[in-house]
């Protein structure tokens, strides 16, 4: 807790100099004096952890806000209900939730709407309605991301291909979505081929397991031209499977960390087809939330969007928006994608 | 290895294996043997990608991490005992064998250490609450694998770090065409049978776990001899973790929770009762052979996911029906007249 309030002093400090942040409070801080909280539906990786600290680093912005409480619900769905309750009891003005549990965690939110709080979910769709359960969902279009990684794969792969898709656990709302913004892209043009289970292969984003499942498709399918993945960071222990297979490492087209960054740049000289694309892994998802929160409960003006985008960032090939980044020095674990400057992560992930 | 003096239901469940021991030895790693011959038949006849140099170069590896955690459970079972405990102790192992040293090399000898101290006191709560206060061993190691993870979150929050090069190199390494791991399974199966089997502390190790109220009566110090097992079982979890650490480069910090059934299904396949008595050490190691290739075979079937935990959770059952039913009672009530001219199975 000690880091995490050390990263958030640095964060604050680092506001101060170098932007306007804290001279002027952004337009979504109203003048209302709030306390705010945030709870997690499971709070234990590295991913979760940036995305806690992105969100305080935002809460700071705004004077009025003059407490954040956070509650991890460690994967316990009964949990993360009591800790949605309890933070009503405490009597916050506004609460941001990740719906890790989806519908489980709907009564919960619904009662804290009825008790008057500012109730924003984000990410996970709890079901329900704006207005009627709870304020506003913040949510993410991932069928985007499915659809940059397909025109991205039409660049590098004109003539079509083999596409190898891998995903969480089986029927995860995120890969469905994702496999769909694909298909979208690439089956009207009839070259590609989607290869592997469908609609993907499942990894339940377990590093060991995708290092069997790899290898699996490796032997079974002798081109491979394209790997599709939402967790870039679990591939770098199974993609040397190729080189034991003697085989070159495809495409890849991805989400972004510094450990894959860095993979890429060990990798790409001795694998000639191994080229880069990622989108953010979207740690900053949790700042919109903060913002529409904030901006409800303390009479600021609304943000102009309740979807936090898709962003594409890095692209071994043009080198834009980035070209593939790593920073050596600092732990594989962090998300260079995200605002939360690097050092800071790494303090956080350091502990 | 008489079952006289255990408790009714313990002779009566006992009773449905009457051969000898030495004869179930022998039958639990013919049984093993040749259901993993067959497989690899089968991979080669129907899924030939399954049995390829590739395939086979990741699947060793994780069969010996395997292996290795099935000797470990092995241990325990022999003792009347089982460990759930496996899921934390690994995973508490694991993330100390990769977050201490930090992908720094010098420090991955310390790291080992501090493993090997965390598996020492595991083991010890496991068997002082297990030996001395005669707990129940499904609730004692339930709660031991509660602390243990409580460890694993308070040292690593969760976050997964990298391996260190030297520790990769080891599980990436390949000797004579045939990856370090698998020689690291080999030689410690070696091991542990020899002083098992071959040494007098084995043999009263034995001796207790099949029969605690006679090998008390003889003289044995049954308590140590019980807790014991808990501790050689965690300093073999914690091998297995290094050596899984050093095959995933990026390992989560719940890798443990991988092994906690596969172990115990490899000593139930390998021919152990789960009553205690003897252990076929041998048959636990063929027996992690035989599910880490069953996992890759049912990959490379292209199956759906539902598919593939049905494929492993039917072996399972069919491993377990192997040894648990007497299946010269089963075929005399099926065909009363010609039960006579079956032979056992």
């Amino acid at each position: 807790m000690l880091i995490v309030a050390l990263g958030c002093i640095a964060v604050m400090v680092s506001a101060t100099s170098s932007s306007a942040h804290t001279d002027k409070a952004p337009s979504w801080c109203g003048p209302k004096k709030i306390t705010l909280g945030l709870t997690d539906g499971f709070g234990g990786n590295s991913w979760r952890l940036v995305t806690t600290a992105s969100a305080r680093s935002e809460a700071a912005k705004c004077p009025s806000v003059s407490s954040l409480t956070y509650a991890d619900g460690q994967g316990n769905t009964q949990k993360a209900i009591s800790d949605i309750q309890g933070m009503v009891a405490k009597g916050v003005n506004a609460l941001v939730v990740f719906p890790d549990a989806g519908k489980a965690i709907l009564p919960a939110l619904t009662s804290a709407y009825k008790a008057g709080v500012i109730t924003v979910p984000y990410r996970v769709t709890p079901g329900g309605k704006a207005g009627v359960n709870y304020n506003v969902f913040i949510d993410t279009p991932f069928v985007n991301a499915g659809k940059d990684w397909g025109n991205w794969i039409k660049q590098v792969l004109p003539n079509g291909g083999n596409v190898l898709m891998l995903s969480g656990p089986q029927g995860n709302s995120q890969g469905v979505e994702e496999n769909k913004g694909l298909h979208q892209v690439l089956d009207p043009t009839h070259k590609y081929k989607f290869i592997g289970a469908q609609p993907f292969e499942v990894t339940n984003w377990d590093p060991a397991l995708t290092q069997k499942v790899l290898s699996a498709d490796i032997a079974k399918y002798s081109k491979i031209d394209v790997i599709v993945s939402d967790f870039g960071p679990s591939l770098v222990g199974a993609l040397p499977e190729f080189t034991k297979s003697h085989r070159s490492i495809p495409a890849l087209a991805t989400s972004d960390g510094n450990v894959l960054g860095c993979f890429w740049q060990k990798n790409h000289a001795k694998n000639p087809t191994f080229k880069l694309f990622t989108v953010s892994t979207q740690n900053d998802h949790a700042r919109l939330a903060i913002d529409w929160a904030v901006a409800l409960a303390t009479g600021g003006k609304k943000p102009s969007t309740t979807h936090f985008p898709a962003l594409t960032f890095e692209n071994s090939v043009t080198g834009k928006p980035h070209p593939v980044e790593c920073q050596a020095s600092l732990p594989g674990d962090i998300y260079l994608s995200a605002e939360l400057p690097a050092k800071v992560q790494a303090k956080l992930v350091k502990k | 290895m008489g079952s006289d003096t255990r408790t009714v239901g313990q002779t009566e469940a006992k009773a449905v294996v009457p051969r000898g021991s030495r004869n179930v030895l022998s039958r639990g790693l013919a049984t093993v043997v040749a259901a993993t011959g067959l497989l690899f038949l089968l991979s080669e006849l129907v899924a030939s990608s399954s049995v390829t140099r590739g395939t086979l170069l990741t699947m060793f590896p994780f069969a010996s991490a395997l292996a290795i955690a099935g000797l470990g459970q092995t241990l325990v079972v022999m003792q009347g005992g089982i460990d759930l405990s496996i899921a934390g102790g690994l995973s508490l192992y694991v993330v100390i064998a990769t977050k201490y040293p930090a992908g720094v090399n010098s420090r991955l000898w310390p790291a080992i250490g501090i493993a090997v101290g965390a598996a020492i006191i595991a083991g010890l709560v496991n068997g002082f609450l297990i030996g001395r206060m005669r707990l129940n061993p499904i609730v004692a190691t339930l709660g031991t694998n509660a602390l243990l993870f409580g460890a694993v979150l308070w040292y690593s929050a969760g976050i997964p770090t990298t391996t260190t090069a030297r520790l990769s190199r080891v599980g990436g390494g390949v000797w004579l065409g045939i990856p370090i791991p698998v020689y690291i399974a080999v030689v410690t199966t070696a091991l542990v049978t020899v002083v098992i089997k071959l040494t007098p502390v084995g043999r009263r190790f034995e001796g207790v776990g099949a029969n605690a109220t006679s090998a008390f009566t003889a003289g044995i110090r049954v308590r140590r001899y019980a807790g014991g097992a808990y501790v050689w079982a965690q300093l073999l979890y914690c091998l297995a973790a290094i050596v899984h650490a050093s095959i995933v480069n990026q390992p989560t910090a719940y890798e443990g929770n991988n092994y906690l059934l596969p172990s115990v299904a490899a000593v139930v396949l390998g021919g152990t009762s789960l009553l205690g008595g003897r252990g076929n050490l041998v048959a636990t190691a063929v027996a992690a052979l035989f599910l880490s290739q069953l996992d890759q075979f049912v990959l490379a079937l292209g199956v759906s996911y539902a598919a593939r935990t049905l494929v492993q959770a039917g072996a399972l059952a069919v491993g377990v029906a192997i040894y648990t039913i007497d299946w010269r009672v089963v075929a005399r009530r099926a065909f009363p007249r010609r039960a006579s001219t079956l032979a056992p199975t």
